[in-house]
């Protein structure tokens, strides 16, 4: 009895224009637009590759170690396709220097592309899933139970032997089974153009976490087919049922998730914490300050400026502080490169070494110290309230499923974080490599004249994207979500159907 | 006629879909208005700010000596809020909202250039990490909303009577099809038109009861045009739902169609058309951008050679260093600016095509008249162009009353060292022209216009060849 209801319950939906129509918006939409994003996706590519490349230049152009650029670009995310999240967004170059500790919000960004096609949204294809496949779920939804009433063949049915949570079931599934058709074909389509574009190489975990990302489609097409079949279970007239479903999606898909970040506004003040801490910063260089000082008044040979009494034949040298309020980045920049010098100051080359051995490991010092109180301040500042803001949009399965699939994608908030996690990770080697080298008490830290640095024994920055099974750690919570909303839901409209006379 | 439209409209006025369109436009027009309030204070004491730091700056090198402004320029110049941005945000926070006419050139501890302009290449928005939206601004809930609860009101315009038999009823009187037609066309206009009107109203009744806020006479002739213009646009739809609801025998899958053809107009073209077009003017890379940069400087400096850098300090020296600093500025902001016009046109060129989509032609058309987004931007640009020749001209201008001067600009020995009264330097004004706004925008309302009436002539032959 189940499969020929599920039989009768596919066929008319096969049959029908508005399956065709599904199909058909759904292929053009993903089509087109995956077309478009792959393009985006490789000229961010070059973009990338250029700076790779233009980086190592400017790295091998530093003739000593205290002018090292050290710059490190972050490649584009090629699961950005299927949500961009917050890797297009955000900062992808990144500058390595010993004596401050990278984060997100210094990263900064190579300027490759036109800024203002910024202002064009691109749409990735969750984006297309979380609008139309919503849509299509509802259109297909809310007739099942209101036409089927409407028209009185609810109750031929039910005169049969069959129970109504079979009714329901047969009607769930096989409404699903027609929904999965377009959304299978276009996945496929998509997939197809990925794996036939030559920039691509996707590896076999991004494969899974495409599949991740399918698996969490499905359940939020249930979900929204499961919202109309409530709406359809509670009314008694088709008209009122569609008006209901298409105001509750403009609702829950285009209204709520806008409407809520524009109204939520974190609690707190920010503008006077970040002063204070700023100002508590700014205190600890001071410090730093007064004891590099310090140091420099008791040599008696550096009498205050280091290179001063070296007579050059050339070359540079600086040191300010970087000062950065918004994100709070305050930090000592110093360096030099000294082609040679007119007379062997052996000596004088030997105290400017000495106030290097000393000055460098209290820059790190004091950049830890800046960092421990930089980290928190960081977190409350910007962390804090986006993850309320997420919090807020988990109310609307569009939201969850945003989250989830920006979890599995890796474009997400702790994605990108990754990144940084491994440049900071970078960073300390590089510094380990320089204690290793005794390179702050050489004479290259400063000086070009006897020896130029070798930068290829320099720790290289490697980056793997988290593994597979983190991704899906932080995505299932999101996906539990999604599933629980779908049980309750069945729930519910099993519950009402039941109650209900026909 | 009126008869059919009291009819529609009483219909409406009763049914579910009136109620939830209420609700929903009341409810987005008040978050709107809430956070325009929350938020335009916030700018607008960040422009004054902005602003009395670049008089201060100036009127300090005014005082200073007329060598300083020369050389150091007039500094930041700021963009000026609209008070009108609650209606379209227009992408503003990627648009830069300064330009920089200072910064001179370095060359060594005692040599320093004369100022340029220069724009922001990238605009930073790079320490939010909170989730992307689209910002709840009339843009959006007439662009999106609206259009969509065009469609619900429409969708069975005609459909549903003819289903239920009522169509030919009523045809079996003595009306032309056309008075039916446009009888009902009024009656959904109306009926839409009172939750928007309304929602409209709270919205500026809320926004000007804020003591903060001042819309002038300008302010609310612009608000009276973008209410037509949104009028304009529900009824492009509705008569986009009227021609479907003829053509199609079922409401359902009129509705189908229809909602096809929102998802096409409103969200895959603005975006996706105008990401594919682009690609067809690329602008310039910045790898090649600095390739010109270099060889351009080169040029220069082998065209003057050693001679600017002589310690001697006699006129010929002089002059070829002030022609030297002069075409070195102008030189930076002519590379600037072919780099920024490539990139609006390259901008411009994927704008142009998605005007098929009215949803895009509204939008262009709230921003322009709000004050807001790319052409207003243009503007701006324009004038601090303006502005930046008007202050070189006061200082060529200034410079030659001084007798004692050599009227070399830029340098210390050949310009006058007298202090400039502050009042008379030419101060940055940041203006925009409703006059000038409506003639680039013309051609987007006949548009706009056009659609409107080819939909209503489609909607009448569709329905006049109906059987009913």
């Amino acid at each position: 009895m189940m499969l020929t209801l599920i039989r009768r319950e596919l066929l008319d939906n096969l049959m029908t224009f508005r399956f065709a129509v599904a199909v058909f918006i759904m292929l053009l939409l993903v089509v087109a637009n995956t077309a478009v994003l792959i393009k985006d996706y490789e000229r961010r590519l070059a973009g990338h590759k250029t700076e790779v490349q233009k980086s190592r230049e400017y790295m091998l152009e530093g003739k000593t170690y205290s002018v090292a650029e050290l710059n490190i670009d972050r490649p584009p995310n090629p699961l950005s396709i299927f949500n961009t999240g917050l890797d297009k967004r955000l900062g992808n170059e990144i500058w390595v220097y010993y004596g401050h500790v990278p984060t997100l919000w210094d990263a900064e960004k190579h300027s490759s592309q036109n800024p203002f096609m910024n202002i064009l949204s691109s749409i990735d294809i969750v984006f297309i899933f979380e609008g139309v496949l919503s849509l299509l779920a509802l259109i297909f939804a809310y007739d099942t139970l209101a036409g089927e009433y409407e028209r009185g063949t609810l109750r031929l049915v039910l005169t049969h032997s069959v129970s109504r949570g079979h009714i329901l079931l047969a009607k769930y599934i096989s409404a699903m089974v027609c929904l999965l058709v377009p959304l299978l074909m276009s996945l496929i389509l998509a997939m197809f153009l990925l794996t036939t574009s030559p920039s691509f190489s996707l590896s076999t975990p991004d494969f899974l976490r495409i599949g991740g990302i399918m698996v969490a489609s499905i359940a939020y097409l249930s979900a929204f087919y499961l919202i109309g079949m409530l709406i359809s279970a509670m009314t008694r007239r088709t008209s009122t049922a569609l008006m209901l479903s298409m105001f509750v999606w403009g609702f829950l898909v285009l209204v709520y998730p806008n409407m809520i970040v524009a109204v939520i506004q974190p609690s707190n003040p920010p503008e006077e914490r970040r002063a204070s801490v700023h100002n508590h910063i700014k205190q600890i260089w001071e410090e730093f300050e007064r004891e590099r000082k310090h140091f420099l008044a008791t040599d008696t040979h550096l009498e205050g400026d280091p290179y001063g009494n070296m007579r050059w034949r050339g070359g540079y040298n600086f040191e300010h502080f970087q000062d950065k309020a918004s994100v709070l980045q305050y930090y000592y920049y110093a360096g030099a490169e000294i082609d040679g010098f007119h007379e062997e100051p052996e000596s004088e080359a030997l105290h400017v070494q000495n106030y290097h051995r000393f000055l460098v490991p209290l820059i790190i010092d004091t950049a830890e110290h800046t960092w421990r109180v930089r980290k928190p301040v960081l977190e409350e500042l910007f962390i804090l309230p986006a993850t309320v803001d997420r919090s807020w949009l988990r109310l609307t399965p569009t939201g969850i499923y945003d989250i989830a699939t920006q979890a599995l994608a890796g474009t997400d908030l702790n994605g990108m974080q990754d990144f940084f996690t491994a440049v900071q990770q970078h960073r300390q080697s590089v510094i380990d490599y320089y204690y290793d080298k005794n390179a702050f008490a050489s004479r290259q830290w400063f000086s070009s004249d006897k020896e130029v640095v070798d930068w290829s024994a320099l720790p290289q920055f490697s980056f793997q994207r988290s593994d597979i099974s983190i991704n899906v750690k932080r995505a299932l919570p999101d996906l539990f979500l999604l599933l629980t909303i779908n049980i309750v839901l069945f729930i519910g409209i099993f519950l009402i159907f039941v109650r209900r006379e026909v | 006629m009126w008869h059919i439209t009291k009819r529609e409209i009483y219909d409406n006025l009763n049914s579910l879909r009136f109620a939830l369109t209420t609700v929903l436009l009341l409810a987005l027009m008040l978050t709107n208005a809430v956070v325009h309030l929350r938020e335009h204070p916030k700018r607008v004491q960040k422009y004054s700010d902005a602003v009395a730091r670049y008089e201060n700056r100036l009127a300090a090198y005014a005082n200073e000596s007329l060598y300083l402004l020369a050389q150091q320029g007039p500094g930041d110049l700021h963009k000026k809020p609209s008070p009108l941005r609650f209606c379209a945000e227009g992408g503003d926070s990627f648009l830069s909202g300064t330009i920089n006419a200072g910064d001179p050139f370095v060359y060594a501890e005692d040599m320093t250039g004369v100022w340029k302009l220069s724009y922001p290449s990238m605009t930073p928005n790079l320490e939010n990490v909170r989730p992307d939206v689209i910002k709840v601004d009339w843009g959006f809930i007439i662009g999106y909303v609206l259009s969509l609860v065009a469609f619900l009101f429409t969708f069975d315009i005609i459909a549903s009577e003819r289903e239920r038999g009522t169509l030919r009823l009523m045809l079996a009187n003595s009306i032309p099809r056309y008075t039916v037609l446009i009888g009902k066309f009024l009656g959904a206009l109306i009926s839409v038109s009172i939750p928007f009107t309304l929602s409209i109203l709270m919205n500026l009744l809320v926004i000007s009861t804020a003591s903060n806020l001042h819309l002038n006479a300008e302010a609310w002739e612009r608000l009276g045009v973008i209410f037509f213009i949104a009028i304009l646009y529900m009824s492009l739809f509705l008569a986009l739902g009227v021609l479907v609801s003829a053509r199609v025998r079922q409401s359902a899958v009129s509705l189908v169609v229809l909602l096809l053809v929102w998802v096409t107009l409103v969200i895959f073209m603005p975006n996706t058309l105008a990401s594919m077009t682009g690609e067809f003017s690329p602008s310039m890379l910045s790898g090649e951008f600095w390739k010109r940069y270099r060889q351009f400087h080169q040029e220069l400096d082998e065209k003057y050679g050693d001679r600017v850098w002589s310690d001697k300090s006699d006129t010929k020296t002089l002059t070829a260093r002030s022609e030297y600093f002069a075409e070195h500025a102008a030189l930076d902001e002519r590379l600037n600016e072919d780099r920024l016009s490539l990139q609006i046109d390259q901008f411009q060129h994927a704008r142009f095509i998605t005007r098929v989509s009215p949803v895009t032609i509204v939008q262009h058309l709230l921003e322009s008249f709000a004050g807001t987004g790319f052409e207003r931007h243009l503007q701006f640009v324009e004038n601090t162009q303006r502005y930046a020749r008007q202050f070189r001209e006061f200082v060529v201008d200034t410079d030659r009353e001084d007798p004692k001067s050599l009227h070399l600009i830029g340098i210390r020995e050949g310009m006058s060292l007298k202090p400039v009264s502050p009042e008379a330097v030419p101060k940055f004004k940041d203006t925009l022209s409703l006059s000038k706004d409506f003639n680039t925008r013309a051609m987007e309302l006949l548009l706009l216009t056009l659609f409107v009436m080819v939909l209503l002539s489609g909607a009448y032959l569709a329905f006049v060849r109906v059987e009913v």
